[in-house]
């Protein structure tokens, strides 16, 4: 809802104008796409006989009978309470995508046979390498916020160069120069922890910026009356600061770690046998590319579909009671 | 699977020389030995080569080579797999020690690593839709070909393909396109050639074990004539390290000449590509 206001008028699908227009369109629109040779053509095969041989006017009826399907409902679900609403266009909504899917002609029972791999090493890479450079970016968010707040001039440059470069290049480039570069320093790492730092520096950079945000929301009396208290830097952070900018940080925390779980996608070019890596490799020796990458984009959508209600859940535990 | 020489290699091959890292002359087969483990780097996305097979492990004729290799080194095996970028860029810093990778040994790659051996040759073949009237490699003059980005099929097309490795037989270039396309990866100019006869392409070129593959899997494409070059494809380690090389070119050596290679070809391609070509 944007805003609520008292103006009363028609619901613009009661105005037949509108309904008028939409029917046209969608009438135009099915008829074009020539639907008489899909499986609506075969539905309507008692009106328009063999769909083969009925040419336009075989389009032109299969498009009629669809777009006033689709009025009428469109029609009825405007009848509806709100929440069903949403429920049933949702629903609706879902039916078509999983039937576009549908007629892929995609193998049912390769992805059987693959898709508990992909979970188990897929999945389970993902999550773990998401999981600890959550941990650790928010650990690195703290000092850099701290830091491009303190009035240190060392600190302060340091903390802006950092996020300033990390956040100004893309991500699948630092993977590369971490991976690639951090041996010429003499230090060759694995895949693993390459992508983990990489993840790790890049999200730090992000949420540098969320954290130092969530500690300059506080008042600044707040600030006077520890000092006045007599409480050090360190005590008042932890005691007085942090506590009172968690609700402004953890929120959008959460939204990192959900675009985080899709970025560590791009770690799979150094070779990492997460969800991505597997999407493109499993299906390579029976030509299955599609099947693969359904499935690894079904169960990306999945996981991030639950940590929203997670996230949700999250968001209305720390709203505050002045908003 | 030719030459994939991307821009992002380039730069990572500048980026090397310019740090100046040499490579460690006799240090990494010491490491192998004191290891007692021989790191591979394979891209499984080159089926029958490397691939993931039913149980999920690497499984190929790549795969199998780099198995035997290690067995006759006498240490255990361990594959990685970075992308094919990550390891034609060189500087693997003893990461891994060798790539069994169906390379094409390029005098641009030569600079960032070495090539003990060609193990095998693949013919590199001219595929048609199944629908298409085209009968001889002749009638594509003029059609709409395509090939996987920087591949030797593609250098093939552009009339601009040299192989300097012996052994290889003079080829002439039989085609020349009305309108070149480059692709990803052969792969995905397959997938576009099978929408049908000039939706979006006539024809690809690419290796005629993978096109047979593809076929084989359904793909409603054919193979048109003879072969139109063939490739050598070699083992390669990182540069400067001579008696690694020295030992992986006697191994390879020994494994043509007792029939290893030819068996491992015949099990993979049902054909023998290990030997010289006719």
């Amino acid at each position: 809802m944007l805003h609520r206001d008292t103006v009363v008028s028609d619901i613009a699908v009661h105005r037949p104008k509108v309904m008028a227009g939409i029917f046209v369109a969608a009438f135009v629109l099915f008829t074009l796409m020539g639907l008489k040779d899909t499986i609506f053509g075969a539905l309507m095969a008692p009106v328009i006989g063999d769909p083969a041989e009925a040419g336009l006017f075989g389009n032109a009826a299969t498009g009629l009978v669809l777009a006033i399907l689709l009025t009428v409902n469109i029609v009825l679900i405007a009848f509806l309470p709100l929440r069903y609403q949403i429920g049933i266009v949702w629903l609706q909504l879902l039916v078509l995508f999983l039937t576009f899917f549908y007629s892929f002609d995609l193998k049912l029972s390769f992805i059987q046979t693959k898709i508990w791999f992909m979970i188990t090493q897929g999945l389970f890479t993902t999550l773990y390498i998401s999981a600890i450079s959550i941990a650790l970016a928010s650990g690195l968010a703290i000092i850099g916020a701290v830091a491009k707040l303190s009035s240190n001039g060392f600190a302060f440059a340091i903390a802006s160069f950092y996020t300033s470069f990390f956040r100004g290049i893309p991500l699948l480039m630092q993977i590369y120069l971490i991976y690639l570069g951090m041996p010429q320093l003499g230090f060759v790492i694995d895949a693993v922890p390459a992508g983990i730092l990489a993840l790790t520096l890049c999200y730090g950079a992000y949420m540098t910026e969320i954290f130092r945000a969530g500690i300059q929301s506080i008042d600044k009396g707040q600030w006077e009356a520890s000092r006045s208290l007599g409480f050090g830097f360190g005590l008042t952070m932890r005691r007085i600061i942090l506590p009172q900018s968690m609700p402004l940080i953890i929120p959008p925390t959460g939204n990192q770690f959900i675009a985080m779980l899709k970025d560590s996608s791009l770690v799979s070019v150094i070779g990492v046998w997460e969800l991505m890596f597997l999407a493109r490799t499993l299906g390579n020796k029976d030509f299955r590319h599609m099947e693969m990458l359904i499935t690894a984009a079904m169960i990306y959508w999945m996981l991030t579909v639950c940590l929203e209600l997670i996230q949700s859940r999250i968001e209305r535990h720390y709203k505050s009671p002045q908003h | 699977m030719g030459i994939r020489h991307t821009f992002l290699s380039a730069t990572l091959v500048v980026a090397g020389a310019l740090s100046g890292t040499a490579a460690f002359a006799g240090e990494a087969l010491d490491q192998i030995m004191s290891s007692n483990t021989l790191k591979v780097a394979t891209d499984p996305n080159w089926a029958p080569q490397s691939f993931l097979n039913d149980q999920n492990e690497l499984d190929g004729f790549d795969v199998d080579v780099a198995r035997e290799i290690a067995s006759r080194m006498g240490v255990e095996i361990e594959f990685v797999t970075p992308s094919w970028d990550v390891i034609t860029a060189g500087n693997w810093n003893g990461r891994w020690h060798l790539s069994v990778g169906s390379m094409t040994p390029t005098t641009a790659r030569g600079e960032v690593l070495d090539f003990p051996g060609v193990y095998y040759y693949t013919p590199a073949s001219a595929v048609v839709h199944n629908d298409s009237p085209y009968q001889e490699i002749a009638d594509l003059n003029g059609a709409k070909m395509a090939a996987g980005i920087s591949t030797t099929f593609e250098l093939y097309l552009q009339k601009d393909l040299t192989i300097d490795a012996s052994g290889v037989p003079a080829f002439d270039y039989q085609i020349t396109p009305g309108e070149y396309r480059s692709y990803e990866t052969g792969a995905v100019a397959l997938d576009d050639l099978r929408l049908g006869d000039g939706v979006r392409l006539n024809g690809v070129v690419g290796s005629l074990p993978a096109m047979l593959k593809a076929v084989e899997n359904g793909y409603p494409i054919r193979v048109l004539g003879d072969p139109l070059f063939y490739e050598p494809l070699a083992i390669a380690i990182d540069k400067g390290d001579a008696e690694l090389s020295a030992k992986l070119g006697a191994l390879i050596d020994e494994m043509r000449t007792d029939g290893t290679l030819k068996a491992l070809s015949e099990k993979w391609y049902g054909v023998d590509y290990t030997t010289a070509l006719n």
